[in-house]
């Protein structure tokens, strides 16, 4: 078994340092097709458009890292829910900010939580249920908010995620950072984390060697309600506004940013830095393809195949044996 | 003569990794024969099965039927060239009924990719009649095979490899699930189909089947072919001789255990199980300082056996005292607190976490007690690992290497390190050294004899037979759920462990 | 009584008790349901959602999932409009050849989606996930906006009555497909497959072909439901299909088809599907009566979804306890 000499190291091999190469390569590509495209204030608008995919990622990553076919397709619709509870419950209020997100965050968290007992106790696969947990919280937000949004946005979230804090670069850049830093500490760095990627790994020695299978998955999948509804709030930053389907359109590209940051979709390996590169490289598409003038139905095609030619390079079931 | 031989096996070798399953093994099957391989664990006779069956793909040896060389990709290879197996795991389709998984892939047909259910009808019910009167009202066509019972579902398994009317039929532990009058009416069948000209291979544990049945046997050793006897021409004595070799190497062992620690003062763990999953009715003891061994076949309940002390196995009728304090485990993180370790069977399906690091695998345990506030202590996770890593001699490149890296052994002592972390008082081990090299089980002994002595108490299956004799002070040995035999002491031989795995009654159990 | 009670031991039972529960709350409340003419009506509006949780119940049973029926069944519909033209009579030709053309458009987008299962061995899930949004994407490409016409003659065929509605028809002809089916090795090898790959394979069975078989069938039949789904609306729509992908495994869970494989049929799938349509119509019928507001009904749809996907694993749960 010995490997053909790289040129490369090992590290700049790595998946999460392919999708930054990635995104250099496309953010190249685009100012040899526009000039312009890579200017000091486009790029500091794709880090931002790509923060928000980032944090609604962190969900999705930690769950895609549990294994077993995990996946939230809830998040979009959370985000919303997050979004339009801290719009309306502050009506424009700075100081009822703190306990509207905190309210926002823990109906995330339980949200996720019914998730996680339905897959991990009632074993409904992860996809079937969070499909139709989106049904559940689109009700929700129809109900609580009888089709129309009323409230408004407490000016103080347009200083903390809108503004530029330092050289022009807005302040959900630095959140989706520091986010970063701590997902990475929460990943690498807590028994959480190492419990994690043990039960994506390979559940029965994860369970074998002491770990709760069970209350890992349904912890899991309820931070990543509580992460979805983070991602409303940053959201609401930005737009200032919110509407019905506010955060459905994150749910495919969370996923898509996951895989291309080289967390396998079997569960077990990858990272949140991977993440993050991907939702820079996904965003970068997306712009490079609206700057092309590539319609909506080239960007979902492109999308689609994106992650079929990443699941056959990652993710192939093992081979039947006689 | 080579005329005469219907399937024929010349020379042929197999090797797993470093382990040897057979070496240039050689066995001859007539027409009309009834073919016994015999063996210890680890014999090789299963390999030799699997091999005449394409099952397995030999290294080295050709493989002759009908007078041509032979060589089968896969098993299908080897059914269309008529050798049917009957295989020890049931691989049955549970929501087919019996009547189609008898005919799946081979269905008779009609028109219009329409199976001939009236034809498919009338030949199951002829199968079937073979064992109805042996079998329960349900052992019927349109019965799911899910439902039958284990004993009903290995004979549909028979029944499915005799509808390919086959020349040659093996039958490999195929009566490990049937009660008496079952294995009575196969063996008459198998009588009929002797007549028919089938030649038939048969591998089994159970001595008085072979004087019922069989022919000739061929006697297997450390994957070499000992010896080749008429039955009519032998007697239960002498195979047993041919089976376990020299009369007795229990001299090395004696003196090991001789620097054994006094015991019987108070049990460190007792278990007694009432009804269990393959376990019907046992009682163990074990003493801090000892290491207990469990024997017998493959498959006998062993495993099972060290699941339900680690609380893997929770709904079973049983109870369990740890220093006399009644305990009942129902996940291992209970009875992994309660300071007990297993160290599985299966190390890359139960035992790693193959996308993980060393570092991970060693700390999987006992991550939370390395946590200084919100983060974990890596530092000191890392310094703990290397000691442990140190202690095991284990070779390895670097602790953030992917686990896979490592070599079978090396693998093996990860999986035993990260419970050595958490510095336990039991330790349960599930076939440890299995398909690990020499020196690594030299290693791993000299580390078990020094946890001896500082007071653990082991349990410790193994399936060389070797191993329990050399490094036990006590072995039960375990046939089909129950213990029929504690061996200890002089009665610790490779001859009576042999005999008692095969329920060969003549050994009184040792029961003080 | 003997009777009842081998009813109740059906897998399908579930999905029994819900279609009479439907029909006497139905009966009960709006007795117009069951006037001829808005009973044909209505069975015609189920009629692509069956045939689509038929095409599903195949892709289970093979031991696969497929979450991109509903776009296969918005491309293929799209396709068909597009062929047809804007003529009420076009002639046999466009008519027919534009059938024809999306039925086979349907069933190559199940074969595409079978091969990345079988052959590229990718999750099903997954794979499915992402090539739904290929099959979306064409879709949006052949008819970007809602529009286009279907033959008379096409719209007349799906109304027709002849000593029963049109769509009952349809289903007796399904039905006795499936009993054709089940006589064939074709079957067997179906349920093998799903049931215990391992198995099937050591019998000689084409794990793969089987599967592609499945995928391709489910898109043939999803074919079929775009067409009567065409037929039935008389124009195209690109966003058609979307959630009767979710509705289709819905159906297939409460008609007691075990989603890891092996094991069901389409019998329980038809009666989930239409239990479906009635539950849903219960809870229209119970927002309007309690005075709720419209908007409950979503969330009501939702949670109503969850429950009957979580109800085959609660009964599993509830049954171990004593």
């Amino acid at each position: 078994m010995t490997r053909p000499p790289n040129p490369l190291p090992t590290l700049l091999r790595t998946p999460p340092m392919i999708a930054v190469g990635l995104a250099v390569l496309l953010l190249l590509l685009g100012e040899l097709v526009r000039p312009g495209f890579a200017d000091y204030g486009q790029v500091t608008n794709i880090l931002r458009i790509a923060a928000f995919l980032g944090i609604v990622a962190i969900g999705q990553t930690l769950v895609i890292l549990s294994g077993g076919e995990g996946i939230d397709l809830s998040v979009g619709a959370v985000v919303t829910l997050g979004a339009i509870i801290i719009y309306r419950f502050t009506g424009g209020s700075d100081a009822l900010l703190l306990p509207a997100l905190l309210i926002a965050l823990g109906v995330g968290f339980l949200i996720g939580l019914v998730n996680g007992v339905g897959i991990a106790w009632v074993k409904i696969p992860p996809l079937v249920m969070t499909l139709g947990m989106m049904g559940v919280v689109k009700g929700l937000i129809l109900v609580y908010t009888g089709g129309r949004p009323q409230g408004a946005t407490p000016p103080v979230m347009k200083s903390i995620i809108s503004d530029p804090w330092v050289l022009g670069i807005p302040g959900d850049v630095f959140i989706w950072v520091i986010l970063g830093v701590g997902v990475t500490l929460l990943l690498q760095r807590t028994a959480y984390g190492k419990a994690l990627y043990a039960i994506g790994s390979n559940r029965t020695t994860a369970r074998l060697s002491g770990v709760r299978v069970e209350r890992m998955l349904i912890l899991t999948y309820a931070l990543s309600g509580m992460f979805s509804a983070l991602g409303g709030f940053v959201l609401l930053g930005y737009l200032q506004n919110v509407f019905i389907n506010l955060g459905d359109p994150y749910t495919l590209p969370t996923i898509a940013a996951v895989v291309v940051g080289g967390t396998a979709l079997a569960g077990g390996m990858g990272g949140y830095a991977g993440t993050m590169a991907g939702a820079l490289v996904l965003t970068l598409v997306s712009s490079l393809l609206i700057t092309l003038g590539l319609p909506e139905f080239g960007r979902q095609i492109t999308y689609g195949l994106i992650l079929l030619v990443l699941l056959a390079v990652y993710g192939r079931e093992r081979r039947l044996r006689g | 003569m080579s005329e005469t031989l219907l399937l024929q096996a010349q020379r042929v070798s197999k090797r797993y990794g470093a382990t040897i399953a057979l070496q240039e093994a050689s066995f001859g099957l007539r027409k009309g024969e009834v073919h016994a391989l015999l063996g210890a664990n680890g014999s090789g006779k299963s390999t030799l099965a699997k091999v005449v069956a394409g099952v397995v793909a030999p290294d080295g040896g050709e493989i002759w039927l009908g007078g041509q060389a032979v060589r089968f990709r896969n098993p299908l290879e080897a059914r269309a060239a008529g050798i049917a197996v009957v295989y020890q795991e049931l691989s049955l389709v549970e929501d087919l009924s019996v009547q189609d998984n008898l005919w799946l892939g081979h269905e008779p047909p009609a028109r219009f990719g329409r199976v001939d259910a009236r034809a498919a009808r009338a030949r199951t019910e002829a199968l079937l009649g073979l064992f109805e009167d042996v079998a329960g009202p349900r052992f019927a066509p349109e019965t799911l095979a899910g439902e039958l019972p284990p004993d009903e579902r290995q004979l549909v398994e028979i029944l499915k490899a005799v509808s390919l009317e086959p020349r040659v039929l093996v039958l490999d532990e195929a009566t490990a699930s049937l009660d008496g009058r079952q294995v009575e009416r196969l063996f008459g069948l198998v009588g009929e189909w002797k007549a028919r000209g089938w030649g038939i291979v048969i591998v089994t544990h159970r001595m008085e089947e072979i004087f019922r049945v069989a022919d000739r046997a061929t006697v297997l050793r450390n994957g070499q072919v000992v010896g080749e006897v008429r039955i009519g021409e032998t007697s239960r004595e002498e195979l047993i001789g041919l089976i376990s070799g020299e009369a007795s190497r229990a001299l090395h062992s004696a003196e090991a255990r001789a620097s054994a620690p006094a015991r019987r003062t108070s049990p460190l763990l007792s278990l007694r199980v009432r009804r269990g999953r393959k376990l019907r009715g046992l009682e163990l003891e074990v003493y801090p300082g000892e290491i207990l061994g469990l024997g017998g076949l493959h498959g006998q309940g062993q495993s099972e056996l060290l699941l339900s002390l680690f609380g893997a196995l929770p709904g079973q009728d049983l109870s369990l005292r740890l220093e006399g304090q009644p305990r009942a485990f129902r996940h291992p993180s209970e009875a992994m607190r309660a300071g007990l370790a297993y160290v599985p069977g299966d190390r890359n399906r139960e035992g790693l976490l193959a996308a993980r690091s060393i570092l991970e695998n060693f700390l999987l345990p006992s991550w939370k007690s390395y946590h200084r506030g919100p983060l974990l202590d890596l530092g000191q996770a890392r310094r703990a690992a290397l000691e442990v890593g140190e202690k095991l001699k284990l070779k390895f490149g670097a602790l953030d290497d992917r686990v896979t890296s490592l070599s079978g052994g090396n693998a093996q002592k990860v999986v035993l390190g990260k419970w050595l972390l958490r510095s336990p008082r039991v330790l349960l081990l599930d076939d440890p050294t299995k398909g690990i090299d020499v020196g690594a089980k030299a290693e791993f002994y000299q580390l078990l004899a020094e946890l001896r002595a500082q007071g653990l108490g082991v349990v410790f299956y193994s399936s060389d037979d070797d191993e329990l004799l050399s490094l036990c002070d006590r072995v039960l040995v375990l046939l089909e759920g129950r213990i029929t035999a504690e061996l200890s002491h002089a009665e610790l031989t490779r001859d009576r462990l042999i005999r008692a795995s095969l329920g060969v009654k003549e050994v009184v159990s040792g029961e003080p | 009584m003997t009777l009842l009670r081998r009813l109740l031991a059906q897998p399908y039972a579930l999905a029994l008790i819900l279609l009479i529960l439907g029909l006497v709350v139905t009966a009960l409340f709006q007795p117009a349901f069951f006037t001829p003419r808005t009973f044909a009506n209505n069975l015609r509006t189920y009629l692509p959602l069956i045939l689509l949780a038929v095409g599903q119940t195949v892709v289970v049973l093979g031991g696969g999932i497929d979450l991109s029926l509903g776009a296969i069944l918005t491309l293929s519909s799209v396709v068909m409009v597009q062929a047809f033209g804007m003529e009420a009579d076009p002639g046999p030709l466009r008519t027919f050849g534009g059938v024809a053309l999306g039925l086979l458009v349907g069933t190559l987008a199940g074969a595409v989606n079978g091969f990345c299962v079988a052959y590229l061995r990718l999750q099903p899930i997954i794979a499915t996930f992402a090539t739904s949004f290929i099959w979306g994407g064409l879709a949006l490409w052949v008819l970007p906006q809602p529009g286009g016409n279907v033959p008379t003659v096409l719209q007349d065929f799906v109304r027709a009555y002849f000593l029963m509605p049109f769509s009952l028809w349809a289903v007796l002809a399904i039905l006795l497909a499936w009993a054709w089916f089940l006589g064939t090795r074709w079957a067997r090898a179906l349920y093998a497959v799903g049931g215990n790959p391992q198995a099937a394979f050591t019998s000689g069975l084409s794990v793969e072909r089987t599967r592609l078989g499945a995928y391709a069938a489910a898109g043939l039949l999803t074919g079929l439901g775009a067409f009567f789904l065409t037929a039935d609306i008389a124009t195209g729509d690109p966003l058609i299909g979307g959630p009767l992908t979710l509705a289709s495994v819905v159906a297939v869970v409460i008609g007691g088809t075990r989603l890891s494989g092996g094991a069901g049929g389409i019998v329980g799938s038809i009666l989930g599907a239409v239990a479906y349509y009635l539950l849903k119509n219960v809870v229209a019928l119970s927002v309007f009566n309690f005075n709720l507001s419209p908007q409950w009904q979503t969330l009501i749809d939702g949670t109503v979804i969850v429950l009957a996907l979580a109800a085959p694993g609660l009964l599993r749960l509830v049954r171990r306890q004593p």
